[in-house]
């Protein structure tokens, strides 16, 4: 490099040899010696900057450039693009670039292009990429414009990335969560079709069975050759589908002849990559063929982005699909509700054969006249309850016929009058023996109605027995009157009435009206929502009004016929005699066609005696009479039979074996249930004493052995009669209990049940033998395997005999093990005669309801634990302590068999992992993994398994149960359900981490490759995790003139949306300091932009030029908090001048610019608000807290120092906004580079002595440094002499506060320490420990590494 | 390049030679020190030498290295940014600290 003439190449490095050796004779400038003054400095500065510039120069505009433009742009056209015309060089751009050369060739003002589209030859393929340039005239000496400079950037990267990154984005916006697959495909192709650069045409083929079938394309024509709707297997077809099954990409090369759509190009792509749908733990749901950009390459990032578009649209399938299968599900629960209808239709009609055959053999036996009175009786029983239940078949199937519409009906005009003063005449003798009258007043009228006989028998019936059901004085009024258009029938009673609340919900379906007082309890609470559908059914309409303890009045509007009354009137069929007979059913007595006896009672009676002839002859007795005998054989016997069923009458001998008969009297005495049954004891003991204690014992009566038959029958008859006259309430109220339809109970004070009804029976199991029922009550549940359910019963209990009304919901236990829920009410009430205090109440069996209630609230809760998920793992840690909860669970786990060797497990017991758990456990997880999708495993003890399809492969959800506890058909119905739906989101979580890794993906290539300038430290941390940009940025220009543009700024907002914002605001902003130079032009400008871009407005930006030589900062801050300098003697700077407003908030006067100088080893701050704004602090307590920080840390390396600041600004919940931040150092570290060359020392020490000036050292401090580290290179030099080529030797160094830090690094291949040959080498080691605080020297294979630190005194 | 070192030659009215020497002294160019020196020495024939170093802005190791073997007859005029070196070297007994 001493040839003068190539001086101007010197400092150009590999570009400068180059250069040189370019035959510059032959062209149009000449031997460089000859170059005008202005060329050289062009050339000289373009070579000397590390930012990309080319220059074109001179008639044939001879083309030079600069390292950083050869690797940046030139690519394969290096070297040969030295010295030839410009238009020779970027021929194939030439018809973009000339005429802007031109014009600043011809008019000498520069231009300026953001981000233009160049189609590059310079890797073997015309390439898409995009430049941000200026082109700027040179000067010859005279003046005039030969030349120009081009300053460049190149923004492929930024405009491919951005492009790609919208294009995964928008198919990641899907807002709607589940669709239908045809939906998501033609969603994802709209998406698809809108990138035509990177995507000139995709085609996705979904397997079916063996061939796979085009369902969706863009960016060609259906019917394309390249298209075709079917892929058959085994065919050698245009796409490699079979190849595909192997889970991998397939690049295909595409053939011109089949004419490839060209997308957004105007050529053809030639290639196309072939992405299998991958599906977890599955083959491939098919492919997706994506042609590629024939002007890029197919490089990792491309391949990328097309595996994540094909990744988005299987993550869309898998959803659907999923979505789809969990809605067969519904529809299949659907389904077996329908079936469970149509059963339940189906049993009801298969009733009335065998009711048939009932009936009608019941009927001729009450028909003949032999049957005898015994007989008939039960007969009679036999025929009413055939009825009863005849009518409630009749009722059910009209009721499913109308559900299902298919109720048949037949009309015939019918004289209204008639027909209803008929069927209302059939209740007249029910309705008299209740003691009230009825009333008929039903004129004929000359116009007929429209009826189905059958159905308005029905409708009269029921309004006529629910009336006297609720009636129990007065009568029943039945009316039809003509009305204009319609006849108008009312029924009417003196009833109790309803209540105006229950009015709106009369005719509601399976609605019962709670009334204080009726005959009866039977009944479905259908009868009037049948009567109402019925009216409706014939067009008619039916109304109801009421005042309770007043009466009811239901009033029917039927439209007149167009037609003419049929002859027969007749509307009397065989339904009519069910209602009378039910009706009859309630009425008291109990006495209806009961075929009256001799003296005219009947009674049940109860024997008790120990002596079998006795027992046979009593039987016998007895039943001559006509009496119902039950003979027992002592007097527990007999307890146990009066409490099971309680007679009219016992009859007991008074010495019995295990309870006599005057213990059993009192006993009965002492049961609510049987204290007024009479009692006659039987004695062989004559005597006053003897009856009195009998009667004290609570006996009735009292007859001695031996005792005729006739006082025998007498006494009975007159005690039975007597007992009838004391009982009669009593016999009414057992009556009315044993028909009701909720189960009933007395308790005693204590919560001993001493009375149940028939109903309690069939609910629980538990009949009136075992009475009493002291607590613990044999229905309470298990302590031991439903603790909580048992301590639910005690808390009932403790209500139930604590208050004096209320409610309660309970888990109990059938007889026969089940367990069912009841909703009980209860009262205390007072016996009047003996002051004790009871408790009556009723429960129904609500487990039904409670199940449904509970699945519906656990949905809803695993609903929204699993919306605020936001991921897999998330939604599992969130969901299984609900699953654990719901199910009292000891714990619950997740095993996800994601592949590899160990499980991936979570679960509620945070110390457990794969690893820890019981071999057992590990066993019974890893087999239920082949169990079938979504089907509870409930067949082992202690727990409930079911599997689900974990995205990433199957997953077994475990509840483990205490001891014993059983997991019921209902918790498996209910597990199924809640798995469903956590298997659909964990589908959907998947898709959104997708989502979110494709973001973060795009998101780095957002923020750029920043080179940093040595000596700068910068920070980074974006406040919504998990985005790795936010609003705010930092950025270093490298600026022609070797000073560092400095940025930082915070747009509004955070996340990805401010993150958008920001990466335009950035790009924008570097491109105008390349162009200005000028901090306060460069925010002006930027203002301009921001205008332009939404939420752009408002950011707040400090720009800054730095001269790294001198430390000087020109700065203007727009609306940004101030900067911080930290100097060497502790006090610090804010740099809080040239203020403007934030960025786009418009003012008329220009920014204003401030320069500071920054003083030796004094530090330098920038920040974003982020990192010092504190809510309930003021912005300078911020400034002051970060100020204090650096100037504690004014002697830490500048990384370090990062770290440090960012750690103890953090507030404990970590930043709650963008923090960006960077530091800098005046001055930058010193980086040499030389050959082992003692001829280089001299030029080294001239370098480090000017550095040593910048870094504001003594001239004493200075000497020594520059001694100490002459020493370590020449020593260094020395070793790279050694072996033969001189090495490289590397200078370090940097500044803090408070000292110098050197290293000196020789890369000589010296491979062994090796004895000094030169005495004076070890006095050179001696003199670096004596002029310097620390020197270490580290040898190893690559090299020795001599680090010298020497601290400042301040 | 070499460093920049020139060298000058006078006897003082006193007989002894003086030596000046201008730049600065490295490994690369030592050896002229070395030249110098024993050409002073050689002019003095025995008598003392005194080498001027107050035009010498930077000397190592290699350049001490010189001036050691003459040791017995050799005096140093110096500025005091040299001082450290030379004491550390042990010659600060042989030196003058020039204002």
């Amino acid at each position: 490099m001493s040839d003068g003439q190539f001086e101007v190449f010197a400092v150009g490095g590999d570009v400068g040899r180059d250069l040189a050796a370019v035959p510059w004779g032959t062209t149009p400038l000449g031997p460089p010696q000859d170059w005008p003054q202005s060329l050289r400095t062009a050339v000289s500065i373009m070579l000397s900057s590390r930012f990309a510039m080319w220059i074109a120069y001179g008639p044939d505009l001879t083309f030079f450039c600069n390292d950083a433009y050869r690797r940046d742009t030139l690519g394969s056209k290096y070297p040969w693009a030295l010295g030839r015309p410009a238009h020779e060089v970027w021929a194939e751009i030439w018809h973009d670039i000339g005429p802007r050369i031109r014009t600043v060739l011809s008019t000498g003002e520069a231009t300026w292009d953001e981000g233009l589209l160049l189609f590059l030859e310079r890797s073997g393929y015309r390439e898409e990429s995009y430049h941000t340039f200026s082109y700027s005239p040179l000067h010859d000496d005279a003046g005039t414009v030969t030349g120009m400079l081009c300053v460049v950037s190149e923004d492929t990267e930024r405009v491919i990335g951005g492009r790609r990154m919208a294009t995964l984005r928008d198919l990641g916006s899907d807002p709607s969560v589940v669709r239908t697959e045809q939906q998501m495909l033609t969603f994802s192709a709209e998406q698809l079709g809108r990138n035509l650069k990177d995507l000139p045409f995709t085609l996705t083929y979904l397997f079916d069975g063996d061939d796979a079938r085009l369902a969706a394309s863009t960016g060609i024509p259906a019917g394309h050759a390249l298209a075709p709707a079917v892929l058959t297997a085994g065919a050698k077809g245009t796409w490699p589908a079979d190849a595909l099954a192997r889970q991998e990409s397939v690049l295909v090369t595409l053939d011109d002849a089949d004419g490839p759509p060209t997308g957004d190009w105007d050529e053809p792509p030639t290639q196309a990559l072939v992405t299998p749908l991958l599906q977890q733990g599955g083959t491939p749901y098919g492919f997706m063929v994506a042609a590629l950009n024939r002007f890029r390459a197919l490089d990792d990032a491309y391949r990328g982005f097309v595996e994540l578009a094909a990744g988005h649209v299987a993550a869309g399938i898998a959803g659907a699909r999923s979505y789809a299968a969990q809605q067969r599900r519904a529809e299949d629960l659907a389904e077996l509700d329908r079936a469970k209808t149509t059963f339940f239709s189906n049993i009801s009609h298969e009733f009335r054969t065998p009711l048939t055959l009932i009936m009608g053999p019941v009927q001729d036996l009450l028909d003949r006249p032999d049957t005898s009175p015994e007989l008939r009786e039960e007969l009679d029983v036999v025929h009413r309850n055939g009825l009863r239940m005849g009518r409630l078949v009749t009722t059910l199937l009209d009721f499913s016929r109308i559900e299902a519409g298919r109720m048949q009906a037949h009309y015939e005009p019918v004289d209204l009058a008639a027909a209803t003063a008929e069927l209302a005449s059939v209740f007249r003798g029910a309705v008299e023996r209740a003691g009230l009258h009825l009333t008929v007043d039903c004129p004929p009228m000359d116009r007929p109605v429209d009826i189905d006989r059958g159905m308005w028998e029905k409708v009269i019936l029921n309004l006529l027995s629910n009336a006297l059901k609720f009636t129990f004085t007065g009568g029943l009024t039945v009316t039809v009157r003509p009305g204009p258009d319609a006849a108008v029938v009312t029924v009417a009673d003196t009833g109790i009435g309803i209540a105006a609340a229950e009015m709106p919900r009369l005719f509601e379906r399976f609605h019962r009206i709670e009334s204080a007082r009726s005959r009866s309890n039977e009944g479905s609470g259908i009868g009037l929502a049948l009567v109402k559908e019925l009216v409706e059914l014939h067009d008619g309409v039916i109304t109801a009004s009421s005042t309770e303890g007043v009466g009811t009045v239901f009033t029917i509007r039927m439209p007149f016929s167009s037609g003419t009354s049929s002859t027969d009137t007749s509307v009397i069929s065989n339904a009519a005699q069910p209602f009378v007979q039910e009706a009859l059913r309630w009425l008291p007595g109990d006495v209806v066609d009961e075929t009256p006896l001799v003296d005219g009672v009947v009674a049940r009676v109860l024997i008790a005696d120990d002596n079998a002839d006795m027992r046979d002859y009593l039987v016998r007795l007895l039943r001559s009479e006509g009496h119902r005998v039950e003979a027992v054989v002592d007097g527990q016997a007999a307890l146990d039979a009066a409490r099971a069923d309680v007679p009219d009458l016992i009859i007991s001998d008074v010495m019995m074996p295990r309870l006599d008969g005057l213990r059993l009297a009192a006993a009965l005495r002492a049961d609510p249930r049987t204290a007024s049954v009479p009692v006659l004891l039987l004695s062989a003991r004559a005597g006053q004493e003897a009856s009195i204690e009998g009667l004290q014992a609570g006996a009735d009566d009292y007859l001695v052995k031996p005792f005729s038959s006739a006082e025998l029958l007498a006494r009975v008859q007159t005690n039975v009669a007597l007992s009838r006259l004391r009982t009669h309430h009593a016999r009414w109220r057992t009556a009315l209990i044993d028909s009701l339809q909720e189960a009933f109970f007395v308790c005693a004070e204590d919560g001993t049940v001493i009375e149940i009804n028939s109903t309690f029976t069939d609910i629980l199991g538990y009949g009136p033998e075992g009475l009493p029922y002291p607590p613990v009550h044999p229905w309470w549940p298990d302590p031991d395997t439903d603790p909580a359910g048992y301590q639910k019963v005690a808390d009932a209990l403790a209500l139930l005999v604590d208050q004096p009304r209320g409610d309660y919901t309970i888990p109990v236990t059938h007889r026969d093990g089940h367990t069912l829920w009841v909703a009980a009410t209860f009262s205390q009430v007072t016996d009047p005669g003996t002051g004790t205090k009871a408790i009556v109440g009723t429960f129904r069996d609500v487990t039904a309801e409670h199940y449904a209630v509970q699945r519906e609230s656990a949905l809803a809760a695993v609903a929204v634990r699993l919306s605020q998920a936001e991921s897999t793992t998330g939604a599992l840690h969130t969901v299984l302590p609900v699953l654990q909860e719901l199910w009292q669970a000891t714990h619950v786990y997740a095993a996800v068999f994601d592949g590899s060797p160990t499980p991936v497990l979570s679960t509620t017991d945070t110390l457990q992992r794969w690893d820890t758990l019981p071999a057992a456990r590990r066993q019974a997880l890893s087999t239920a993994r082949d169990q079938p999708v979504l089907t509870p495993i409930a067949d082992q003890p202690g727990g409930a398994g079911i599997t689900l399809e974990h995205p990433d492969g199957a997953m077994v959800l475990w509840i483990e149960l205490a001891e014993n506890r059983p997991f019921t058909e209902h918790d498996q119905t209910l597990l199924a359900l809640l798995a469903g739906h956590l298997n659909q989101s964990l589908h959907r979580l998947r898709q959104i981490d997708q989502q979110r890794e494709t973001a973060l993906a795009l998101q780095r290539a957002i923020l750029g490759p920043a080179q940093l300038p040595d000596g700068f430290a910068v920070r980074y941390a974006p406040a919504t995790q998990p985005l790795k940009v936010g609003g705010d940025w930092y950025d270093t220009v490298a600026l022609p003139d070797e000073r560092i543009g400095l940025v930082v700024g915070d747009c509004v907002g955070h996340g990805l949306q401010a993150a958008t914002v920001m990466g335009q605001l950035r790009s924008a902003c570097r491109a105008l300091l390349l162009q200005n130079t000028d901090p306060a032009q460069t925010l002006t400008a930027l203002d301009s932009f921001a205008a332009q871009i939404p939420g752009a407005m408002c950011a707040t930006v400090f720009c800054g030029v730095l001269d790294p030589v001198t430390g000087e900062l020109a700065y203007s801050t727009a609306g940004h908090p101030p900067a911080v300098v930290a100097l060497v003697d502790g006090t610090t700077d804010l740099l809080d001048e040239g203020r403007g407003r934030p960025l786009g908030v418009r003012g008329d006067v220009s920014r204003p610019e401030a320069r500071y100088t920054m003083p030796p080893r004094a530090t330098l701050l920038l920040y974003t608000d982020g990192l010092v704004e504190r809510r309930r602090q003021s912005l300078n307590a911020g400034i002051d807290r970060v100020a204090a920080t650096i100037q504690r840390g004014r002697a830490t390396a500048l990384e370090e120092l990062a770290s440090d600041v960012m750690d103890r600004m953090a507030p404990t919940a970590g930043y709650e906004d963008d923090v960006a931040l960077l530091l800098y150092r005046q001055p930058g570290p010193l980086a040499l580079e030389f050959t082992a060359d003692a001829d280089r020392l001299a030029p080294v020490r001239s370098a480090l002595r000017g550095w040593l000036k910048q870094a504001g050292v003594d001239r004493h401090t200075a000497q020594n440094v520059l001694v100490a580290a002459g020493e370590a290179c020449a020593n260094a030099i020395e070793h790279g002499h050694r072996h033969g080529a001189a090495g490289l030797i590397r200078l370090h160094a940097f500044a803090t506060g408070d000292d110098l830090r050197l290293t000196v690094i020789d890369s000589g291949s010296w491979k062994t320490p090796q004895p000094e040959i030169n005495a004076h080498r070890g006095r050179g080691l001696q003199l670096m420990r004596a002029l310097m605080h620390e020197v270490t020297v580290t040898t190893s294979t690559a090299g020795t590494v001599v680090g010298l630190q020497a601290r400042i005194l301040p | 390049m070499n460093a920049a070192l020139t060298f000058a030659t006078s006897r003082r009215p006193s007989g002894d030679i003086l030596l000046s020497a201008v730049g600065e002294i490295d490994m690369s160019n030592a050896a002229t020190l070395a030249a110098a020196l024993a050409d002073a020495h050689r002019d003095a024939s025995g008598g003392p030498v005194t080498l001027d170093l107050t035009g010498v802005e930077y000397i190592d190791s290699a350049g001490l290295a010189v001036l050691y073997p003459h040791v017995a007859t050799l005096r140093l005029v110096a500025t005091d940014l040299l001082a450290p070196v030379l004491t550390v070297a042990g010659l600060d007994d042989l030196t003058t600290i020039a204002d």
